[in-house]
Parts: structure tokens; sequence; C-alpha cells
């Protein structure tokens, strides 16, 4: 069976898939479907759904279809930039500290454990108010808190793996240590790390909407947490205004982490790989 | 009567398995007081033979046709309940791995007591008596001290001998040993072996012994049972089989077996390639900061490698064989000596000086599975040594092809991963790796000990072609003193990481200087027989 046969052979990844790709189609899309940006006031506030207003309008009469379909670009980028920049971060210190062992291991393993014994959250929200709410902040936020699990992933990895005959070869075949560990281990080390990045996806955008609904977001953009935050005083007339954005976040979430399964499945070795 | 009667005994593998029946109309049968072997190559169906007689078949693999009778019972026909009574009482088993058979956070005595008392209704003070007992009879020493162990406490040697005191704690009247010294050092396999021969005799039990080793079978069995494809090929008196064998298949086990008959003329001469002068490697246990000893795995170790010829290096588990070679060829970093190739001295240089002379000493691994990067096809793995020496990408492809028809492949199965060939075509290709970066000394370590004897057999001889060939200096790191003998020119025998003599292979095997030499030589199974 192929990898796209084996991915895509369970119903809950294949749906996570399709609503992923729709979510994205949506975000990407989004200047071309609305006139008007998010921000623009086009009516009445706390209009419920109806025809002209899908999604009703919030509690200063913008259109809540608009945001969210600009909600879902903050919250993707936010996510897969973040998830990208951690992966990096966590890839190489874990790489480095699995290979080299020893007191390299001991002291890039201390500054990793320093980073996870602080509560992840309080350790975003401070870093992000004391560098202003923005996007990029937010982003370096979500990076700071998520990188240690990947180094440990990366780390365990490399640990078993650098002992294998098949990397004393390389070095007896004068391959230098960078080479060895990005052309010889590293890509025996992918499927965990493929799998653990899939899902820090939907945990930075729940993160992200977290900071945003405690105000912490862009001030300039608006997310699905903002929209949320913007519109709690309104949750018993209005439901509209905080439980579609509620149901966008838990949607992607979803979908993300659905992939992330499919993918542990798929790149499992012992379903034959 | 005999004892156990296995009557066409059909096991049936899952589907998508390689092949749809792991044992064909398999029958043979154990009579009271014998000794039973059924020899066989991996695949060959005698482990599940054995393993369906215990009625531990794992999930998925069932019995689909014939019966094992044990004294007239079908033990194939027995409730789940009457056959885990049977297990212990009438008929015990012993494994491979006794690490992995002992439960590591309970004491020694606690797991023999158990197992007594799974079955017998007696006080724990009985049964740690009989405990106590048990392990004696076995040759244990210093018993009380042995029940209060945990297993990782004791050699492989003492746990082997812990489970045989289990199998037998119940008196059962048949012990089946799956393949009990496969990884036990060659003179703890003597005893292990004199001591199974010494309880069958003296507990008149029967024993269905499972081995790979035509050695093990010329000391072990009174009647052999060669098995291949998950078909019995041959069987009868072990004397008549080993003697004049009747099928093609068996002659040519026991012809692929190494005997250390014929040495090797002495290499010529010539001038020294590597040149190693009292190596010195030691291990810290634990951590930075801890206190435990450092442990000296090879200790002030000379030797000298020419070109053209094959020393071997010779010990048991611990000897710092391998370590020594892991220093030679600067995996490890040794603490004192020289390792001199020709003029270099290469024991201290810096990783840096040392990539470009990294060419001329190449290394074949033990373990056909792990030596090869999985997700690199043949090709990749090739031309990597090549590139890495600068070598241009389509010189080296065309050389690929030309080495792996030198070691025996087809050059069209290039593009394929290390997972589609077998474990002797595997050793092969890495093998070809090694070559491909044209090595004046090449380190073989254990490089046939995962395989089986007849494909040891023609990698051996590759190798010895090899190193003819392109008159590479070897170095053949081994524990087994019959390998040796095949292909090196000079053995240096080592034990706790110092040498204890070195000679031509000749003079080494029939006039040693040493008793550990000796000991050495009188424990390879089959010693004479074959």
């Amino acid at each position: 069976m192929s990898f796209a046969a084996r991915f895509f052979s369970r119903p809950a990844t294949l749906f996570g898939f399709v609503v992923f790709a729709a979510i994205v189609t949506i975000a990407l899309a989004a200047p071309l479907l609305f006139a008007h940006g998010p921000m623009a006031i086009v009516g009445m506030p706390l209009r419920p759904p109806g025809p002209g207003l899908l999604a009703g309008s919030d509690v200063i009469g913008r259109d809540m279809a608009v945001g969210l379909a600009y909600g879902a670009r903050i919250s993707l980028l936010v996510g897969v930039a973040s998830t990208c920049c951690a992966v990096g971060i966590g890839v190489l210190l874990g790489a480095v500290a699995g290979y080299y062992g020893g007191l390299v291991d001991d002291l890039l393993m201390q500054i990793t454990e320093f980073f996870q014994i602080i509560p992840a959250f309080m350790l975003a929200m401070v870093l992000v108010a004391f560098l202003q709410p923005s996007l990029s902040s937010t982003v370096i936020g979500i990076t700071l808190i998520t990188w240690p699990q990947v180094a440990r992933v990366v780390r365990g990895q490399f640990l078993s793996l650098r002992s294998r005959e098949f990397v004393e070869a390389a070095r007896v075949l004068g391959m230098s240590d960078a080479r060895i560990i990005f052309t010889q281990v590293l890509p025996n080390a992918l499927p965990p790390i493929v799998v653990i990045s899939s899902m820090m996806v939907g945990n930075a955008i729940l993160t992200e909407s977290a900071l945003s609904f405690l105000g912490l977001g862009d001030p300039d953009l608006l997310s699905w947490g903002t929209m949320i935050g913007s519109s709690r005083v309104a949750m018993w007339v209005a439901w509209w205004t905080t439980v579609l954005p509620g149901v966008c976040i838990m949607v992607t979430v979803l979908a993300v982490n659905f992939i992330g399964d499919g993918l542990n499945d798929a790149l499992n070795p012992r379903r034959g790989c | 009567m005999a004892l156990l009667a296995i009557k066409d005994l059909t096991i049936a593998l899952p589907p998508g398995a390689d092949r749809p029946l792991a044992v064909e109309e398999v029958s043979l049968e154990v009579s009271p007081k014998e000794i039973v072997c059924i020899v066989g190559e991996s695949g060959s169906g005698k482990s599940l033979t054995a393993h369906a007689v215990m009625g531990l078949l794992p999930g998925r693999v069932v019995a689909t046709a014939g019966s094992i009778l044990f004294d007239g019972a079908d033990l194939l026909r027995e409730t789940p309940e009457a056959l885990r009574k049977r297990r212990g009482r009438d008929i015990a088993m012993i494994f491979q791995d006794p690490m992995a058979a002992l439960n590591p956070v309970v004491t020694i005595g606690r797991q023999v007591t158990e197992q007594i008392r799974a079955h017998e209704n007696i006080s724990e003070a009985a049964a740690l008596k009989r405990a106590a007992e048990l392990l004696a009879e076995m040759g244990l020493k210093d018993v009380p001290a042995l029940l209060k162990a945990y297993p990782h406490q004791l050699s492989g040697g003492q746990r082997q001998r812990v489970m045989i005191a289990m199998a037998l704690s119940l008196s059962p009247r048949l012990l089946i040993a799956d393949e009990p010294t496969t990884a036990l050092d060659v003179t703890t396999q003597a005893q292990i072996l004199k001591l199974i021969r010494r309880l069958q005799a003296e507990r008149e039990m029967s024993v269905l012994f499972i081995t790979h080793d035509f050695g093990v079978v010329a000391d072990m069995a009174d009647k052999v049972v060669v098995m291949r494809h998950g078909r019995v090929v041959e069987k009868g008196a072990t004397s008549a089989v080993l003697g004049a064998p009747g099928h093609s298949y068996t002659r040519a086990l026991i012809a692929a077996v190494p005997k250390g008959d014929k040495y090797l003329p002495p290499a010529p001469e010539a001038a020294p390639l590597v040149m190693v002068k009292d190596l010195t490697k030691r291990f810290r246990r634990g951590g930075l900061f801890s206190r435990a000893p450092q442990v000296t795995a090879v200790n002030a170790v000379s030797l000298t490698l020419r070109r053209g010829e094959t020393l071997g290096i010779v010990g048991e588990s611990g000897s710092g064989k391998s370590t020594l070679a892991r220093c030679v060829i600067r995996l490890l970093d040794p603490d004192a000596g020289e390792v001199r190739l020709e003029d270099a001295d290469i024991a201290h240089m810096k990783e840096k000086s040392l990539r470009p002379l990294r060419r001329r000493i190449q290394m074949v691994f033990q373990d056909p599975f792990s030596s090869l990067n999985p997700r690199e096809t043949v090709a990749d793995i090739l031309i990597a040594g090549p590139k890495s020496f600068g070598e241009n990408v389509p010189e080296a492809k065309a050389r690929a092809a030309e080495m792996l028809r030198l070691v025996g492949l087809n050059p069209q199965t290039m593009h394929r991963f290390p997972h589609e060939f077998s474990g002797g075509q595997r050793q092969r290709i890495g093998l070809a790796r090694a070559l491909m970066v044209k090595p004046d000394v090449l380190i073989a370590d254990e490089p046939v000990s995962a395989l089986d004897v007849t494909v040891q057999a023609q990698v051996l001889k590759l190798l010895d072609e090899v190193r003819q060939q392109m008159n590479l200096a070897m170095l053949f790191i081994t524990h087994d003193m019959r390998v040796a003998a095949e292909v090196c020119h000079r053995v240096m025998v080592m034990r706790q990481g110092e040498v204890v003599e070195e000679g031509p292979t000749r003079d080494i095997f029939t006039a040693p200087a040493s008793d550990y030499t000796r000991a050495l030589l009188a424990a390879i199974p089959g010693h004479g027989a074959l």
C-alpha cells in the first residue's frame, strides 16, 4: 500500500484533510470573497444570521462572516509559523543533544527543562505583553513554549539511532557530523517529528485564540480569539458572536489532529512502511 | 512407546506472511530418556514446532492439521486449562534469552519459588528450601546469596542455569530447549550443554533440543531431525545422519559448518601496514561525577597487520576485541598507545586531519539489519563514501554497479531499499560499501555471526576472495574459533582486554600455548565429531 493510500484509508483522516483544505482555501480567498475588510462596519450591531449577513453582525456591527474568513488567516498563519519555528529550534537542539550526548546533552537538556518547568501559557502571556502584542510576538511566544517537546522527542530518537551501525559506517566513510545528522539520522527520525508537528499546529491555534481572547492579540488584526473576546459581553443576547468563532477553532483543531493521527498510522513502521 | 509423538503437524501462518504454511506435515518421536535435536536454519519452522508442543504458538499462528501425542493424549485437542497444568509439570521449556525470560525486578529466589508454588500447595519456606536444592543441583555456587540476587546481577551462564532450575522444579518428563546456548559464550555453552546432559541422565527425562548448530547436535543428540522450509528433510540416529547424510541439504549444512581443520598458509611477507602499540581504552561507568571505577576494556594491546593477510582476533564477550577494533578505526578514541597507519599515528589525531585517512580503513559490521540506512537505496548507500571523499557521482554510480557484481549481487537491484534483501545479501551490500572507497585495511566485526550457517560459508568465502583480489589487510573479529580457523592467517586470542597469545593459525589450533586457548578449543561444540 502506498503512503497516500494508507493515509487516506481512515475516514477520520480523510475528513480532517478535506476540512483543513477547505479552511485553507477560504483563508486564502478571503480578500476575493469579500469586498470590504473585517474591520468595516456594515450595519446594525448584533443582527442575527440571515439573508445578506450570513453569520450575523458583532457588537459594533461588523460582518461576522468576513471576520471568520479573515480570522482563519491569522489562526493558520500563527499555527503554521510558530510550529515551523518550534520544530526548527527543537530539531536542531534535540539532534545536537542526542547525537553528541555527554556534556552537550546535559547542558541542552537543562535548558530544555528550564522552559518546561515554567507554566507554558503564563510564559507566553508575559512574553507577548512584554514585546507588545503583535502577530510576530504571538508567534515568538508560542514558539518559545512549544519547542522543548520537539527537542525531547528528537533527542530520544537520535540517542537510539546514533548507536546504529549505519551511523558508524557513515563516520568511517569520512562524513562530517552535520552531514551524518541531516542525511543519515534525521530521515530515520522523521515520522515522530511529522506527527508531533501536526499536533502542535492545533495547539498553537488554541494558544493564539486564548491570547487574543485575553486582549493580547495584534490590535490591528481580527482573529477568532479576538472575536470571542470582544463579544463576550453579548454572549447571552447574541449567541452567534461567540459560538461561531468557537466552532471554527474547534473544527480546525480537530481537523489538524485527525491529520496528525493519520500521519502517525501511515508512518508507523509496524504497519509495514 | 514414544513419550512425544508429533504426527503430520501442519501450522498455518497468518495471511500476508511470506509463505502460507510455517510447518508442513512434520512427524517426529521422542522416546523416554532420549535427546532429540531439531536442527535447521532460520525460517525452517523448528522453533514453531517446539512452541506448538507447549501450546505457545503466537496469536494468529495456528496448528491446522495433525496431532501432538504426549503420553497418548493429543495436546492439540486439550483445553487451555489442561494445557496450562501440563506446562512445567509434564513439559517444561527453556529459551534462548534468559534475561528476557526472567523478571528483572523480582529476586531469583522469589521467581523460583513462585514457579513451584503455582503448581504445588506448599509453604513459602518449603518452596525456598526446594529452590535452594535445585540451584545447587544446577552447579551454582553460593546459593543463599543467589536467591536474594536480581537477574541483572548474574552472568549469562548463571541466568540460564536458573532458567533450567525453574524448568525442572516440578520434575517434568520432557524438557524443550529452544536454542538455549546461542546467546552464550563458547565456554559457558559447553558447561550448559554438559549440565543438560547430566540432568537428563540423572532425572531420566526426555529432551527436545532446538538448534542451528551441527556441532551442538554432535555433542547432544541421540536422534536428529533436519528441517528446512517447514518440512522434515531427514531424520535418524545422530551417528547415521552425521556420518552418512542421506539428503543433499543435510550434506550442505554439514559441509558449511566451519571445521577448523584446513588452515591458510602463512601470508606472504610484506611491510607492516597497521602497527598498534600498547593501545589502552578505559570506560567510565555511570555519569560524569560518579565514583564507579573505570573499566579497562583494552589493556596495552599491540599488533601488526600486513598487506594481504588476515589477522583474527578471537575472544569471548567482554574480551575487548570489538573495542580494540573500534579504536583502530577510530570510532572510539583510545586513552593511550599508538595506532600507526604506515607513517601516520592516527590514535590521537584530530577528526579533521583524520578524515582523509579514514578512506584507507573500512569496516564490515555485525548486524545486517542495522548496518544499512533503511531510508536510502542501495545506490545511495554505495556512493555515499566516494561522494564524501570527493569523487563525482556518475563515476561512483558506475563503480557501484561493478562493485555489486563483485560481491555477487545483481547491479539492477541498486534502486532497491535494504529491507528488500536477505541478511546474507545485506552483508554483501555492507562489504561493497566498504570496498567502494578502495580501502587498504578492512575490519570485519563478527561479519557472519548473525547469518545462517550456509550463508555464513558463502560470505566467508567472499571475504577471502576480496582480500586476495584487492590485496587487503584484514582484521577479523570473531567469537567463533571455527570461523577464525577458516579465514585467518594469524590469530590473536584475547581475554578481559589482554592478549593471551598470538601466532599462526595452525600453531594456535594445534599447539596452543595457554590454558585459556586450550579451554576455548575444547569448548567448541562437536569438537572432533564433525
